[in-house]
């Protein structure tokens, strides 16, 4: 088939000219992902939550229960918050106004002075994700700090020296290495793939509807009218500019991840913009693959939407895909933000290059045959416009 | 024939727009399946996606350098938690990071030459662990384990040591864990991700699809060169009112039905816990419900095209959903963003759910989010009510503003007819 370049320059001129009538394409997508940045990146600036109120019931009210409370409160997790009674505390723990409840029971100080093994209990709200466990955590660590000090004193009172009893306390110790992400920052985690799932999303959204609104104004044969009468030409005319659109927004992204703010990056910032350029394509291909589906712009918009919201828990990285049931992993595949997932992990994580991703490449370019089945049909609905308009 | 009173012509026009809407509703594919279609699947369907919360077995791989009888007993140890499961025994790292790479891994547990050798030395061993962070779901499940085992054995050699020094069994052990401990997690036993996500995630849904739909309304009478406001003639810029009402009412007839079939009958066929009482959760869906009709209306009257709601505020789902407080805590929320929050019902909606039924707190537990959300219900109400005043002043002065809007036109030499003729097209 061969491509009258110039009737591509009069479509791009065509699109153009749409963009500077209805301000909502501009809108739809730079807007919307430049606040979805400042969201994202302001959001989970603290990488990790600090302070989280955690509530202490106090019964025993000695010097060690002050000073479990004091230590609790000093660390960076954790903030104390008091009680009287238990209930008081729970209702607030069940109000989701502190994360988690301990209770040390009366006479804990004089029961450990008499190595009678009071149980200190504490509850934890697990409805609220991150907050719950990392005061989990946080409680957890220092109850196991205590009963160290507390043995640390028996050994003292043996005459044993300072490292030896260092070396009894803790015989074994873990030493966790975080792999692509060594700050265990909440914030790059999630900002990482929920950006570039946002750009899918408006890409598909904003597609849909320019090729959809054709339909709805009348205007399509005006538009086969410039392009020559091919689709070909029609489709390249309009995807050239969108796709300068999308990939200048999808290159500053990247840049600003990985060069400007400095997300961790274990492989190479160029083959991110590979991959992000990857992701606008095929993102591209769903768009039209949809639209020529159901060349009906209303329901063609709705559908596209639902997909595209779909996307952000099909990615699989919040929980992971082989958890899901199988005849839900299987339909993973047919999102591109799962495919630009496992390309970001081999190479933002593992650093692993070409050798890691070469498949998901592939498999996004998969993406870009779509068009072809519908192209078709698109062209005989923009000719006979035989379809409810809106 | 009697003369009609005030409240019998207020009851007239509301059952009017009332009709009228639940007409428009009903007749506009887009919306049915906005309203029907992703109100009633969608639940399901996220559930389905969720529907194990909790990952278990967490494929690991070994490096075990010191090969003695405490690192295999670890080992034996970390294979036996919920949360790991020991896949490969690798002979070097370079062997394990391959595997880990490949995915078949997702965490390395590495345990150096001197391992035994230092806990029979009474020195502190150490054992490394690598984990994938790709999902922070295999960085908490092999830390967990890590962790858990580490304290059992911390335990277990202390216990020895003391015991070879002289101690009792009882006395090993009040001076090893002398403040033994107990956990709760009263609500979410095992941080299944399934519970927690779910009930934010239900009520999102509620308030989205309901202002998807209202908006395509809003943006087809507009297209259609009708007016979403249009009054009731008589009375000549009175009764706004009965628009807000008598329209809000069609969308909350229908979604008391969609939101308590969330609320109530999902969780239930999916084994979301629901320890509210009854009355209690209704009081939550109809002040919920009441919320979101009047935040629908207040902000679908700026949507002037029936398609652009989704260009313009399909982001803005995932953002309410982190918004609701369930993932990243409200407390670390930076200030802004809190304020920006109270925008949306599903910011205290969501907690409100949470709190009484997942939580199983009573209707007081909810009761600083049913007031802020009352008080929402009374500020969008006002914001409508002005949106319709300002939409039948425009309509009024149409020819004023066109004027307007063609000389800015003119001077920024724009051809308006050009584009028309493009846009609209009247061509060929």
């Amino acid at each position: 088939m061969a491509v009258a370049w110039h009737n591509v320059r009069a479509v791009a001129r065509r699109e153009l000219r749409i963009f500077r009538q209805r301000p909502i394409y501009l809108l739809g997508s730079v807007v919307t992902v430049l606040f979805c940045t400042v969201f994202y990146l302001t959001f989970f600036k603290d990488g990790l939550p600090h302070d989280l109120p955690i509530g202490v019931v106090d019964f025993d009210n000695s010097s060690f229960s002050r000073n479990f409370s004091q230590q609790l409160d000093a660390t960076q997790l954790g903030k104390v918050v008091k009680y009287n009674s238990f209930k008081a505390a729970n209702e607030d723990m069940q109000s989701g106004k502190i994360t988690s409840v301990c209770v040390i029971p009366s006479g804990m100080y004089a029961d450990v002075s008499a190595n009678r093994r009071p149980t200190f209990t504490f509850y934890v709200n697990g409805l609220y994700f991150v907050g719950g466990a990392l005061s989990y955590k946080d409680i957890l660590m220092m109850i196991n700090m205590t009963n160290g000090a507390v043995q640390r004193e028996v050994l003292r009172a043996k005459g044993m020296n300072e490292a030896t009893i260092m070396n009894h306390i803790q015989p074994v110790q873990v030493d966790v290495h975080q792999i692509g992400n060594q700050y265990t920052n909440y914030g790059y985690y999630l900002t990482n793939i929920l950006l570039p799932a946002i750009l899918e999303m408006i890409i598909i959204v904003v597609l849909i509807y320019s090729l959809g609104a054709e339909l709805k104004y009348g205007t399509s044969k005006h538009l086969l009218h410039t392009s020559g009468n091919s689709m070909l030409t029609a489709l390249l005319g309009k995807l050239l500019v969108y796709t300068i659109l999308f990939s200048a927004i999808g290159l500053i992204l990247v840049m600003l991840l990985y060069d400007w703010i400095h997300f961790p990056i274990n492989g190479s910032i160029w083959n991110m913009f590979v991959a992000i350029l990857l992701l606008v394509l095929a993102s591209e291909g769903v768009a039209i693959l949809i639209i020529g589906l159901l060349p009906i712009p209303r329901l063609a918009l709705s559908i596209g939407a639902l997909y595209s919201v779909l996307g952000f828990s099909m990615s699989g990285f919040t929980l992971p895909i082989e958890v899901m049931p199988p005849y839900i992993q299987g339909l993973a595949v047919a999102f591109p933000i799962r495919h630009y997932f496992l390309f970001y992990t081999q190479e933002v994580i593992f650093g692993a290059g070409f050798a890691g991703w070469w498949q998901e490449a592939i498999h996004l370019l998969l993406f870009l045959f779509l068009p072809l089945v519908v192209m078709h049909r698109l062209k005989k609905v923009y000719i006979l416009q035989n379809f409810p308009k809106d | 024939m009697e003369k009609k009173t005030y409240a019998g012509i207020w009851l007239k026009d509301f059952f009017g727009i009332f009709m009228n809407e639940l007409h428009l509703i009903f007749s506009d594919w887009g919306v049915m399946i906005i309203f029907f279609l992703a109100g009633l699947l969608y639940p399901l369907l996220y559930n389905l996606m969720y529907l194990n919360g909790v990952m278990s077995d967490t494929p690991v791989a070994v490096v075990d350098n010191a090969d003695c009888m405490e690192s295999r007993r670890y080992v034996r140890e970390v294979d036996a938690t919920r949360e790991c499961a020991v896949a490969y025994h690798c002979l070097n790292m370079p062997e394990a990071e391959k595997l880990m790479q490949e995915g078949k891994v997702h965490g390395i547990f590495y345990f150096p030459s001197d391992f035994g050798e230092k806990i029979n030395r009474i020195e502190t061993a150490t054992v490394s662990v690598y984990t994938d962070m790709s999902s922070f779901l295999y960085y908490k499940n092999a830390l967990i384990a890590a962790n858990m085992v580490m304290l059992h054995e911390v335990n277990q050699i202390q216990v020895e040591k003391y015991t070879a020094m002289g101690f009792s069994g009882q006395e090993a052990s009040q001076i090893v864990q002398a403040i033994p401990y107990e956990e709760n997690n009263p609500y979410n036993r095992a941080f299944s991700y399934s519970i927690f996500l779910i009930s934010a995630i239900l009520f999102v849904i509620v308030q989205q699809t309901m202002f998807y739909g209202m908006s395509m309304l809003v943006g087809t009478a507009r297209e259609q060169r009708r007016s979403f406001a249009s009054l009731p003639d008589q009375l000549e810029g009175l009764g706004v009112g009965r628009v807000v009402l008598g329209r809000g009412m069609a969308y909350w007839l229908i979604y008391m039905a969609i939101a308590l079939y969330i609320a109530m009958i999902v969780p239930a066929i999916f084994g979301i816990p629901q320890r509210g009482q009854y009355w209690e959760i209704f009081i939550l869906v109809f002040v919920f419900v009441t919320d979101c009709v009047m935040f629908c209306s207040a902000w679908s009257s700026v949507i002037t095209r029936r398609e652009s709601v989704f260009l313009l505020f399909l982001f803005i789902s995932p953002i309410c959903l982190f918004l609701t407080g369930c993932s990243w805590p409200t407390f670390a929320f930076p200030k802004f963003w809190k304020l920006f929050s109270y925008l949306f019902p599903t910011t205290f909606g969501c907690q409100a759910f949470i709190n009484m039924s997942t939580a199983g707190g009573d209707i007081m537990s909810a009761q600083v989010q049913l007031i802020a959300m009352t008080l929402q219900t009374i500020i969008y109400y006002a914001i409508s009510c002005i949106a319709i005043f300002i939409e039948n002043w425009i309509i009024k002065h149409k020819e004023m503003l066109l004027e307007a809007r063609n000389k800015i036109a003119a001077k920024a030499g724009i051809d308006l007819d050009e584009d028309r003729r493009i846009i609209a097209g009247k061509s060929d």
